[in-house]
């Protein structure tokens, strides 16, 4: 299967593919003992784990690289003849290394931002069972085993946005105190983590039932044997079945990467420590989703070729993402709070991707959006996980949520300052020196050229949710860098607090990953062809889809963007610009004063409330899946159980049987009259029936 | 080995007295080690018989009832497996416990007659170890007793036996409740007794029918013989009845919070994960096996029924502030999803079944033992007196967690196992019927189990997480006679969810042949 013999120093074994999720859980099996003998260890002992792990992973390359595959079974549940197993292919490749890297570094950013923790113990625990189970789903060969991980990232999600389960104010997410539609918006940590858990097993609930009407018909969970035939797609499509199979086990990915409707738990999720944030709900947990849509999507687009089309499926992927970007970027335009921002965008921008892997499935060049969506991930993972970092940062050092709080740091904070503005610039999607730019533009040529009837509309809201992106990114570092020091700075200075850059384990880790936004920006229009020539070769050969290879046209862009779709460039160059320069005017130059120009008339005003309640889209969800079932229980159980089925079966009965044997008593009377009386009565009603 | 079951029986019953003597005369930690080895014994027994495939023994009997006999296969030895593993577990569980009540018990009664109170110290210490000793003499008789007829239930190969043996667990159950209950416990003993024994009257009453129509009560003969249809259907209705009160289906359920609230707790973590699955077992045994063709006509109810039981024990636990009262809805609506199961009528949806009852004796056996350390070390059972107490009692708050997340059935613990497989057996004759009916069923069942997590995770942040109270500050972890057991089961159901082939060769075998596949 080699096509290209670039060759790598070593080769991929199997060994390693299964060790790359292994290494994670084993830390965390022997992460209590470790902590029992010293608390000091357990970092190290998470930090070594997760490097020995990201290198098994880097030890897969040469699978992308060559374009093969490492597919290894085992029996595993003999009773139903399931087997389980790992599959290394150049997606789970890819995939494995992001998440490897990325949470190696964010460990090491985790030892100094959890310094002196008395929980540390438990943070690492869980820290590495979330590797390890996202390792899981990565390298998974059927879905059944992707579930276990996929449930135990969101555990592990659980365990850790209400890792302070002492519900300090501190670590509280939203303003104390305001309301949505008469609902508080202010959560703890124990209340969010509920919250993310219970709004992402709805998903999984739609997932699972996805997962057995596939199994029903393919009488499999594994990927391979369901790129191995069609006869099950044949069957299921027959009864209409494919496509709510397929929605369904979308369901699980909206749930999981916080799409529309079930966005609303991500943003409390920021109760966690903002390493947890960075990792989890940023980099790797809520990428998960578009993992799996970028894992089952080309099973279906293939199915195209035997002729059974199941295009509403990509058709709901990419509204679902559209409406997403769109809905969350909005309201990262208002919030005070820096992690909340940062998690509309994470939202938002998964949007994007998802739009890029929907619109893919509805164009002949499946491989454009592919590329598109999955480079975006790649991208992202990066700068987010700085930004969230960096943010962290800041957290530490000012003691606050709010960028109101903040202001004015760049004097005392040079290093956070600069590589959040490197990520910054890429999330924004600065030209040409960006990750951020190159995937963002190649999702915007993707969804212009896919030829469909929603390509227009989609394009729109993609360029839209662009100019809000930079615009939001430029008011977060601007509220929180430029300006006059706030009066929270001010107070913690007067008293004596000396506002420093963070320490060298922090800004480390931020700093690498900032730089490689950056970097790899540099060269990013290369890397994007590498990646679309690796995605060509693996979807040719593992499901058969061509490509067609656009003939070089002949284009007015200069040479060095050879392959650039010029509608897509312009686009994009004009989002950045718009939004850079409005945020700039607002809270750079702050030449206008925001508050005074949303007061300023009542159109601003109510659009300025709508995105700040959330397009009361949570006040909603809470109404109608949480206040009114419980209202509905206590009436249920104050009415029906205690009244009909508590007093009517067991005090009713006693009280009847009381007062029957009372009426059976009255009938004692002792007297031999009254029982000669009824004696003969009854002897008499028994002759006039026999004579009868 | 020769005569394995009769002795897995029969050596709780007949060594009861001597756990009574030795309690009374020598104490607590003696009985509690003579009971514990007894049933250890007999624990590596059922498992020993159970890893040689089926097992089967008959004894002589009375002429008119047939032979009585015992039979494990692989329905029933997940069942046994699960009851005796359970019974032995908690009998280390039970000393610290029941200690506690006695001595509160102890007191109370020393509040009533206050004749006594005016003697020395000395004496009324030796009073109270006295009193100790024979209470926990009585206390370890009765629940070898009570182990006895829950293991006799799901052995018998007969239907007068099964009777009594289902009677047999009815009884010490009643005392265990009547006599250390919470609460107005006579009353409630009282409750439990006649609520149970209106069932296993009804369901004396399909036994009847059948054994009277056939002219036999063997299983055996049963299995062989055409029953007319009129009788079959009748017969079944009063069996389905008569266990649907055993495993407190909606309507039928009024008695089990009371009775698993006030029990003590090392008899709730028995009685609801062991006991009130024993119906499940009868419907699988009597209805499934042996009147199959009724059985795939009142398939639909069992699945319907079962999915309200499911939604409103959920929804009811949703409202409960006594911890074990909210276990024991809890316990209602997992009985659902046994129900559910059952009702689906393919090969998977009963493993499934199956899987769930074991799944749910191991998560709520936790969870109910989780409570005891609560109201033992607390001495509160209010949720809403607690909070924060992961950081004062962390084994229980780990144990407690992997227990909820048994019933919420998430990966890697036993309930994912089972409820996968529970519902795919539901999808499946939904689609194979084609049956609206059913489909809704199986979504509204799905959604069932975020309703279950919704509870369970409400009840883990009341109790564990959040603001520590001040009256809290001082709480302590419990002991490890009560921990380890906890900790057991906490590794047991993790074991099982990753590798279920421990249960589920031997049920897909059974199943498979029921169903006639």
């Amino acid at each position: 299967m080699a096509t290209e013999a670039v060759g790598l120093p070593f080769e991929a074994t199997s060994t390693a593919a299964w060790l790359v999720w292994i290494l994670p859980f084993a830390a965390a099996m022997i992460m209590p003992g470790i902590g029992k003998l010293s608390k000091q260890a357990t970092g190290y002992v998470a930090v070594g784990f997760a490097l020995m792990s990201a290198l098994s992973a880097a030890s897969l390359l040469p699978l992308a690289v060559e374009g093969s595959e490492i597919h290894k079974q085992v029996m595993w549940i003999e009773a139903i003849g399931l087997k389980g197993g790992v599959l290394a292919d150049p997606l789970s490749v890819i995939m494995a290394n992001v998440v490897g890297w990325i949470s190696f570094l964010i460990m090491i950013y985790s030892t100094g931002y959890m310094k002196g923790d008395k929980d540390i113990t438990r943070f690492w625990f869980w820290m590495m069972f979330f590797i390890g189970s996202m390792q899981l789903i990565v390298l998974s060969d059927n879905l059944l085993q992707v579930f276990f991980g996929w449930e135990g990232v969101g555990l592990a999600s659980y365990m850790l946005i209400s890792f302070w389960y002492r519900d300090k104010k501190i670590d509280h997410v939203g303003q104390e105190g305001r309301t949505t539609l008469g609902l508080l918006d202010y959560y703890a940590p124990t209340h969010a983590g509920m919250k993310a858990f219970i709004m992402t097993k709805v998903g999984d609930v739609m997932m699972i039932a996805g997962m057995l009407l596939i199994f029903l018909y393919a009488g499999t969970f594994g990927f391979k044997e369901l790129m191995g035939g069609t006869e099950w797609a044949v069957a299921m499509s027959a009864e209409g079945m494919l496509v709510p199979a397929f929605v369904l086990l979308f369901g699980g990915a909206i749930g999981k990467s916080a799409q529309f409707p079930l966005n609303e738990w991500l943003l409390e999720a920021m109760t966690g420590p903002t390493a947890v944030s960075a990792l989890i709900h940023a980099a790797t947990m809520v990428k998960a989703g578009v993992f799996l849509v970028a894992r089952i999507g080309p099973i279906v687009f293939a199915l195209g070729a035997a002729g059974i089309m199941a295009d509403q499926f990509f058709e709901i992927v990419a509204w679902v993402g559209a409406i997403t970007a769109l809905l969350l970027a909005t309201q990262g335009m208002v919030n005070p709070e820096i992690k909340k921002v940062l998690a509309y965008s994470t939202g938002s921008q998964i949007g994007y991707m998802m739009m890029a892997l929907g619109v893919a499935g509805l164009s002949h060049q499946y491989v454009d959006g592919y590329t598109a969506g999955f480079f975006h991930l790649i991208s992202h993972a990066m700068f987010k996980a700085s930004l969230f970092m960096a943010a962290g940062s800041l957290l530490h050092v000012v003691g606050s949520r709010f960028m109101t709080d903040m202001g004015g740091l760049r004097k005392s904070m040079k290093k956070t300052y600069a590589f959040m503005w490197a990520a910054g610039l890429g999330l924004m999607g600065a030209p040409f020196i960006t990750t951020g730019f190159w995937s963002k533009d190649a999702i915007f040529a993707s969804v212009y050229t896919s030829g469909n009837e929603w390509a227009l509309p989609l394009f729109a809201i993609a360029v839209l949710t662009a100019i809000i992106t930079a615009f939001y990114t430029t008011r977060m570092i601007g509220m929180v860098f430029f300006g006059p020091k706030s009066k929270h700075i001010q107070k913690m200075e007067e008293e004596g607090h000396h506002i420093h850059e963070a320490s060298l384990s922090m800004w480390v880790p931020y700093g690498i990953l900032a730089v490689l936004t950056i970097g790899i920006g540099l060269i990013g229009l290369s890397t994007e062809h590498g990646l679309h020539h690796m995605f060509e070769v693996y979807l040719e050969d593992s499901f058969g889809i061509h490509s067609e290879y656009a003939k070089a046209e002949s284009s007015i862009l200069p040479d060095f963007l050879k392959g650039i779709n010029p509608v897509a460039l312009g686009a994009s160059l004009v989002a950045f610009a718009t939004g850079i320069g409005l945020g700039y005017i607002f809270y750079i130059g702050r030449w206008v004063d925001p508050v005074r120009f949303v007061n300023s008339n009542i159109f601003f005003y109510s659009i300025h409330k709508l995105f700040l309640n959330r397009w009361y889209l949570n006040a909603i969800i809470y109404w109608c899946f949480v206040v009114a079932p419980l209202w509905l229980a206590r009436g249920v159980f104050r009415y029906f159980e205690k009244t009909a089925m508590d007093y009517g079966m067991n005090d009713g009965f006693q009280k009847a049987t009381a007062w029957g044997a009372k009426v059976v008593q009255g009938t004692q009377t002792g007297v031999s009259q009254s029982y000669l009386f009824v004696f003969g009565a009854g002897l008499l009603f028994v002759v006039l029936i026999l004579l009868m | 080995m020769e005569y394995a079951l009769l002795q897995a029986v029969f050596l709780p019953l007949l060594l009861s007295p001597i756990a009574y003597i030795l309690g009374r005369k020598v104490g607590p930690t003696p009985a509690m080690w003579f009971t514990f080895a007894i049933l250890l014994y007999t624990t590596i027994i059922v498992i020993n018989a159970a890893l040689s495939g089926t097992v089967e023994e008959h004894y002589p009997w009375t002429e008119q009832f047939g032979e009585f006999g015992f039979l494990l296969d692989g329905l029933a030895s997940p069942f046994a497996i699960i009851i005796y593993v359970l019974s032995t577990i908690l009998v280390l569980y039970s000393k610290p416990y029941m200690i506690h009540k006695f001595h509160e018990q102890f007191e109370e009664e020393q509040k009533e007659n206050p004749s006594s109170s005016g003697s020395s110290s000395v004496v009324e210490s030796s009073a109270l170890s006295n009193y100790v000793n024979a209470k926990s003499g009585l206390y370890f008789a009765l629940y070898l007793v009570f182990a006895m007829g829950m293991l006799g239930t799901v052995l018998a190969t007969n239907l007068i036996e099964f009777y009594i043996f289902f009677e047999v667990m009815l009884i010490p159950g009643f005392f265990l409740v009547a006599l250390w209950g919470d609460g107005p416990r006579r009353k409630i003993g009282l409750m439990f007794l006649f609520w149970t024994h209106a069932g296993a009257v009804v369901l004396l009453l399909g036994f009847l029918m059948i054994g009277l129509t056939i002219g036999s009560f063997d299983f055996a003969d049963i299995r062989e013989s055409e029953i007319p249809q009129d009788v079959v259907l009748i017969s079944a209705i009063a069996i389905a009845v008569g266990l649907g009160v055993k495993l407190a289906v909606f309507m039928f359920h009024i008695w089990l919070p009371y009775v698993h609230g006030s029990a003590p707790t090392p008899i709730s973590a028995l009685l609801s994960p062991a006991m009130i699955g024993i119906g499940a077992y009868g419907i699988f045994r009597l209805i499934v096996e042996f009147l199959p063709a009724t059985f795939s006509e009142l398939s639909i109810w069992f699945h319907v029924w079962g999915l309200v039981t499911m939604i409103y024990g959920g929804a009811m636990a949703l409202m409960q502030d006594d911890i074990k009262r909210l276990l024991a809805y809890s316990s209602i609506s997992q009985m659902g999803y046994l129900l559910f199961g059952i009702g689906s009528a393919s090969t998977m949806g009963l493993a499934g079944a199956e899987m769930m009852y074991i799944t749910h004796g191991l998560g709520k056996g936790i969870l109910f033992m989780m409570a005891g350390i609560i109201i033992v070390k607390v001495g509160t059972r209010s949720i809403s007196k607690l909070g924060g107490l992961a950081g004062k009692m962390p084994i229980t708050a780990v144990c407690a967690v992997i227990g909820a997340l048994t019933i919420m059935g998430v990966p890697p613990t036993s309930g994912f196992m089972g409820e996968w497989i529970l519902f795919y057996g539901a999808l499946e004759t939904a689609i194979a019927e084609g049956s609206t009916l059913r489909a809704v069923t199986f979504g509204l069942g799905l959604v069932a189990t975020a309703l279950t997590m919704s509870y369970m995770l409400w009840m883990l942040k009341r109790i564990f997480f959040g603001k520590t109270p001040e009256h809290l500050e001082n709480v302590k972890e419990g002991s490890w006679y009560m921990t380890a057991p906890m900790m057991v089961l906490a590794g047991f159901t993790i074991v099982l969810g990753i590798y279920p082939d421990i249960f589920l060769k031997g049920i897909m075998g059974y199943m498979s042949g029921v169903l006639g596949v």
